[in-house]
């Protein structure tokens, strides 16, 4: 090699430019490395990486991505997968690979951590973390009194400009499955198009809530963590928006589960189970909950969640099951045809 | 940067080609390059081709397309003309008056085309929200891009005989009138030509529009690809996408190809007097100043500003640190190697048969090369993730797939200083290799390579600044666990984690300024290398 | 058309002098043929007259108005001073008639016929009109620019080296063309060239600009026979320049007794013979200036001889008609015709023809070198 180096061939000098490059991408593998698609927010992702490797010395290779892109991803690599933990925020991309036989049990013990209600039906994956949808609200465009009973609401036409929503966020596709499964697919598809006339449409929910803070927009759909975390980034005293939360079981109030599964092409099992054990373990849902990283809702019992939001127990979300929430790929299509993407 | 260097150089050479038969194995390698550019453009094609025609209007007359036609045209409009004023401005300043400091707005000015949009477009809306969407785009697009006119047009005033200009005045045309009715009608391939490069990287650009939140062709199809609507459906709105692009491509070719005024007469030419300004002066150069502020200033600006905060966990996907740092750049300098080496072994073979020999299938694999200027990356990586997902396993989110995506996006790149570099080889010395025994493999390796080394490096170097400061293909192709400078600023920026973001933008900057910098220093010498 | 009256122009570019006081007054209607050598300050002469560069001092006038003086400068499109540059620099972007008629107004730009009568004027066919430049030749571009520069009926025209970069057959005819355009015109026009034949076959008057100043502003014939200086007597023509001693209206040399053209104090001098002056003769006659041949260049209508005189190291050339040539090594006796000039003695000069002068002692080795070479033969 080093004579090679010395007295280069062409050839020889791009294939060791090569070799460098892919030195560098790919550090030379140790004992065992656990290869991580994860559709979460990647400081989340880091964070409970960093102390897994740390507790057990397995490395985890993270490849990064919104949930139906990867889960399109692992459905097209099919068996040669080089995936073997599929960790994701909402709940459909995992019933979609569960439905297609793509995940592998969950160790029972690992399950019974998590209230069954939040995991798979069928054990083939686990809720991590639950998120639940707000309608964040500029409080110098728009009185509190004034804000919407209903999410479905916002399509009416009073609300014309004065709506930020971001379709293609992943955030918002369950919403869409569940005003489906909930008033059927004509009713949503009216609803979506009154969103289309009225809201200024944004490529993902951070825009969507930097919108609302900023005043281009006076409400804004999107999950409970965007803002706190704007808040963090700002200050809490410089804030001028806020969050409110549906009740009574409207299908704004949507709580979405945040899960993992293990594929069942990979090869390294023993450690995927561990990995998903650690998730749920006290120690890390207790990190997730207090670090100012985070602000979802844990899902183990005993675990309180970040005092920044609004208790758990006080949501009053909409009776859905998750099987009810399954498919986001047809909840893409009713937005393509309500013209929103 | 590339875009202004591929257009103001493409084409022309000095060794004359000639007809023959050129060897199997060069024809082979170039038509390999050639076939790499259409693999993906026909590969999305055919995609789109699989929607059935009822479904294709149905897809193509929605709201949506409306949206992104209106979007994407109405910021061309407006950029291309913003830029034309602005480059046209800079150039006649720069190069006809007795503006104070000249020579250094001269350079400055075209210093802005290495801040990829999306570092500037980063600075901007870290500075405040408000720079979102359309009036952003269009400040963010404008700074970028006005080089790309005003490189070819203050090279065209310079090229312009003042004779003209002075002819005018004395036939009682005010400044003005000169401009207007001698020095205009001549500047206009230059201008129109820097105008459609200025339209096909608005159409191209991905990174800047995502982080400004405005939505164009790309962002679209970047959407569609993470809501796993990636398919058919998204290579028709590829297809349209390519075909805007084309448009300008094939526009800009002929305006600069056949609008070419020929400098009536020949021998020394004087140099311009430049006008004084009197009291203008200093307006012009405040103006100046605010230009270089606002393109150069802020960017290195906010992100000096960032680098003094403090990235919070909360909100930063990536918080950065040394070894982070470290690991980015490495991979980003790495990948920049391999693509710039890439980019210039698939160029070599192409420019050694368009400058020796002559046929129509030599112009038809060079023009298809050239093609690939006008094919979105974004397009380009779409396309080679479903083929090798689907036919090429062991190339897929393989780092060897990054680099064959870089050497095709920046083949005309490489392609222009490469072909430029080996048509300054004279073939008598090639001749004269064969007639001492060589073979014609063995004359490429110990003639023709040692001569053109310097422009090869060129070359490289440019490619190399190209792949570090490149964000789409990256994005979408980097393997599992590669992170670079692009990725970590895209990973940052787009979660408004400022703070967290500017370590990777001003390592990637400090990059891309230096080896600039470096590539003008080496190339003002190597392009006068026999005078000596 | 009209007067141009220039006084006292000065110049300097980076504070190195290009003009040092230029005194010139044109009548109206008169060409006048400014000729210096490259670097004399010619083209920047034009250029301060058309308004390109602003003047450091002195005035230009025409027809009584200050077109630059001190605080006036009236820019270039105010002065009605046509210009005709090096090349033509015809608009590349234009056909020959949007050429001509550019500079009229947008409504006399329409009358069509306008640029026939323009063309004819420049000896260009009318159908000429909607070429593009680039088809025409060196010749006829310099006329089409010249047509140009005339069409809106500028009260002077300046010329810049119009012809130089013309072949030699396409300059002579262009030439013609280009002066009897201007005459027609009744044009005031200055022309600037290096070429002194070319200035003395055009100009009415020549002005000789040498460093930064005019020499001589004289008729060609005056300038020819009559130069200011020795200098610049080289520079007009070729010269022969000899050691004399004048006396009354008469000066001495090695060409024998020769009578003054102008007068001069007595004492030593610089004689300038014009080499087609010396008449050769086959036979000299005794008393006469002998020589031989040294070496004869044959140019056909004429031919250029070297001479070597009798006795002497002195070389000097004359010109005689090309069927009177005589061969190398003849030996032919030599005579003056006409009056010659001389020229107080420069302080140190090139001219072979005058050994340099050390010490203000007059030896006779110099008077006897004063005196003409007499014919000897063997």
């Amino acid at each position: 090699m080093l004579r090679h180096l010395l007295h280069p061939k062409p050839h020889t000098a791009l294939a060791a430019v090569v070799a460098l490059a892919l030195g560098c991408a790919a550090p030379a593998a140790r004992a065992t490395t656990l290869v991580l698609y994860a559709a979460q927010h990647e400081q989340t992702v880091d964070q409970v990486v960093k102390a897994f490797t740390k507790e057990t010395g397995i490395d985890v290779k993270v490849r990064t991505g919104e949930p139906p892109e990867l889960a399109s991803e692992l459905l097209k690599e099919g068996a040669s997968s080089p995936a073997d933990v599929f960790f994701t925020a909402n709940s459909p991309e995992l019933t979609l690979l569960s439905e297609n036989g793509r995940l592998a049990k969950v160790d029972p013990a690992t399950l019974a951590r998590v209230p069954p209600q939040y995991n798979s039906p069928t054990g083939d994956w686990i809720g991590v973390l639950a998120r639940v949808n707000v309608l964040v609200f500029n409080t110098s465009k728009i009185k509190a009194s004034a804000l919407p009973a209903s999410l479905l609401d916002l399509a009416k036409p009073e609300w014309k400009g004065k709506l930020a929503v971001a379709p293609t966020d992943a955030d918002f596709l369950p919403l869409v499955a569940a005003v489906v499964a909930e008033k059927g697919r004509p009713a949503a598809l009216a609803w979506l198009k009154g969103l289309r006339r009225n809201a200024m449409i944004f490529d993902d929910n951070e825009g969507v809530a930097a919108a609302v803070e900023r005043g281009a927009a006076a409400v804004g759909i999107a999950n409970n963590y965007y803002l706190p975390r704007l808040a963090v980034e700002k200050g809490a005293d410089k804030m001028h928006s806020t969050m409110y939360y549906f009740g009574h079981g409207d299908v704004g109030a949507l709580v979405n589960i945040s899960g993992a599964g293990i594929l069942k092409s990979s090869r390294r099992q023993a450690e995927a189970q561990k990995f998903l054990a650690f998730l749920v373990s006290t120690p890390v849902q207790q990190m997730l909950a207090k670090a100012d990283v985070t602000f979802e809702y844990p899902l183990v019992a005993g675990v309180a969640a970040n005092p920044a939001l609004k208790p758990f127990d006080e949501l009053q979300p909409p009776k859905l099951s998750i099987q009810q929430l399954s498919d986001d790929r047809d909840s893409a299509k009713l937005l393509r045809e309500a013209g929103l993407i | 940067m590339a875009r202004a260097a591929v257009a103001t150089a493409r084409g022309g050479g000095l060794a004359r080609p000639r007809h023959g038969r050129p060897p199997a194995a060069l024809v082979g390698a170039a038509g390999f390059a050639a076939a790499l550019v259409l693999l993906p453009v026909a590969f999305t094609i055919l995609q789109a081709t699989q929607v059935s025609l009822h479904d294709a209007i149905d897809l193509l007359v929605r709201p949506l397309v409306g949206l992104l036609l209106v979007n994407t045209l109405s910021l061309i409009a407006a950029t291309t003309v913003a830029a034309a004023i602005i480059g046209t401005a800079a150039a006649w300043c720069v190069e006809r008056t007795a503006l104070p400091g000249r020579r250094a707005w001269a350079v400055l000015a075209a210093v802005p085309l290495a801040v990829p949009p999306f570092i500037s477009s980063y600075a901007w809306v870290s500075i405040s929200n408000g720079f979102q969407d359309f009036a952003g785009a269009f400040l963010v697009v404008t700074f970028a891009y006005y080089p790309l006119v005003y490189l070819p047009v203050a090279a065209a005033l310079r090229g312009l005989d003042p004779a003209l200009e002075e002819t005018a005045r004395s036939l009682g045309q005010s400044p003005w009138g000169s401009f207007r009715r001698v020095v205009l009608p001549q500047l206009r391939p230059a201008l129109l030509g820097g105008m459609l490069l200025v339209a096909l990287d608005t159409l191209v650009e991905f990174g800047a529009f995502a982080l400004l939140r405005f939505r164009t062709f790309t962002t679209e199809l970047y959407a569609q690809y993470r809501t796993g609507l990636d398919g058919p459906d998204s290579s028709l709105l590829a297809v349209v996408l390519v075909a805007l692009c084309l448009l300008c491509l094939v526009t800009e070719v002929r305006v600069r190809g056949h609008a070419r005024y020929a400098r009536v007469g020949g021998g020394a030419r004087r140099v311009a007097v430049p006008l004084a300004l009197g009291w203008a002066r200093w307006p012009i150069v405040g103006a100046f100043a605010a230009l270089i502020v606002l393109t150069l200033g802020v960017p290195l600006g906010t992100i000096g500003f960032w680098l003094l905060q403090h990235a919070q966990a909360a909100t930063s996907p990536v918080v950065p640190s040394p070894a982070l740092l470290a690991r980015a750049t490495l991979a980003s300098v790495g990948l920049g190697a391999a693509g710039s080496a890439a980019a210039v072994a698939l160029a070599l073979p192409l420019a050694y048969l368009a400058t020796r020999y002559l046929g129509t299938w030599v112009t038809v694999l060079e023009r298809i090369a050239y093609l690939a200027q006008g094919v979105p990356g974004i397009v380009i990586a779409l396309a080679l993730i479903s083929l090798t997902v689907e036919a090429v396993r062991p190339l897929y989110q393989s780092a060897a797939l990054l680099v064959i995506t870089y050497a095709i996006l920046f083949l005309p790149l490489a392609l222009v200083s490469v072909r430029a570099t080996i048509a300054q080889v004279q073939r008598r010395l090639e001749e004269t290799g064969r007639s001492l025994g060589l073979g014609w493999f063995a004359v490429v390796r110990r003639v023709l390579l040692p001569l053109a080394g310097p422009g090869l490096g060129a070359a490289a170097a440019m490619v190399f600044v190209a792949v570090v400061t490149e964000l789409t293909s990256t994005l979408l192709l980097a393997p599992i666990g590669t992170r670079t400078l692009a990725t970590q600023v895209w990973a940052n920026t787009s979660s408004l984690a400022f703070a967290a973001a500017a370590p990777f933008a001003a390592m990637m900057l400090l990059i891309s300024l230096a080896s600039t910098w470096l590539l003008a220093r080496r190339f003002g010498a190597a392009a006068f290398p026999r005078l000596g | 058309m009209a007067e141009l009256r220039i006084a006292g122009l000065m110049k300097s570019f980076r504070g190195h002098p290009v003009l040092r006081g230029v005194d010139l007054e044109v009548p109206t209607g008169e060409l006048v043929a400014i000729l210096g050598a490259s670097g004399s300050g010619k083209t920047t002469l034009l250029r301060l007259l058309s308004g390109f560069e602003h003047a450091d001092g002195g005035t230009i006038e025409v027809d009584g108005k200050v077109l630059s003086g001190p605080g006036v400068h009236v820019p270039p499109e105010q002065r009605r001073i046509g210009y005709v540059a090096q090349e033509g620099a015809l608009f590349p972007h234009l056909s020959v008639e949007g050429n001509v008629l550019f500079g009229l107004p947008a409504a006399m730009r329409r009358e069509r016929a306008r640029t026939g009568a323009l063309l004819e004027l420049v000896g260009l066919p009318a159908a000429y009109a909607s070429r593009p430049p680039h088809e025409l030749s060196g010749g006829e571009q310099q006329r089409v620019a010249l047509a140009r520069a005339l069409a809106p009926n500028p009260r002077i025209v300046l010329l810049d080296e119009p012809f130089s970069a013309l072949d030699a057959g396409a300059r002579v005819e262009t030439r013609e063309t280009v002066v009897a355009a201007l005459a027609t015109a009744g044009a005031t026009a200055l022309l600037v060239t290096h070429d002194q034949s070319e200035a003395l076959s055009i100009g009415q008057r020549v002005a000789v600009l040498r460093d930064g100043a005019l020499v001589q502003v004289a008729a060609p014939r005056t300038l020819y026979r009559r130069p200011v200086d020795a200098e610049l007597a080289q520079f007009v023509g070729e010269a022969v320049l000899l050691a004399g001693i004048v006396s009354g209206r008469q000066v001495d040399c090695a060409l024998g007794r020769l009578t003054l053209e102008v007068a001069l104090p007595d004492g030593a001098a610089e004689v300038l013979v014009r080499p087609e002056q010396i008449r050769l003769t086959p036979d000299p006659d005794a008393g006469a200036v002998c020589a031989r041949v040294a070496d004869v260049t044959y140019y056909g209508h004429d031919a250029s001889v070297t001479l070597r005189l009798a006795g002497r190291e002195q070389i000097l050339v004359a010109r005689v008609s090309g069927h009177q040539a005589p061969r190398p090594g003849e030996a032919v006796g030599l005579a003056v015709e006409g009056a010659v000039m001389a020229y107080a003695p420069r302080a140190a000069h090139s001219c072979p023809a005058t050994p340099s002068r050390k010490g203000s002692g007059r030896s006779k080795e110099h008077i006897a070198f004063y005196s003409p070479s007499p014919c000897g033969r063997g």
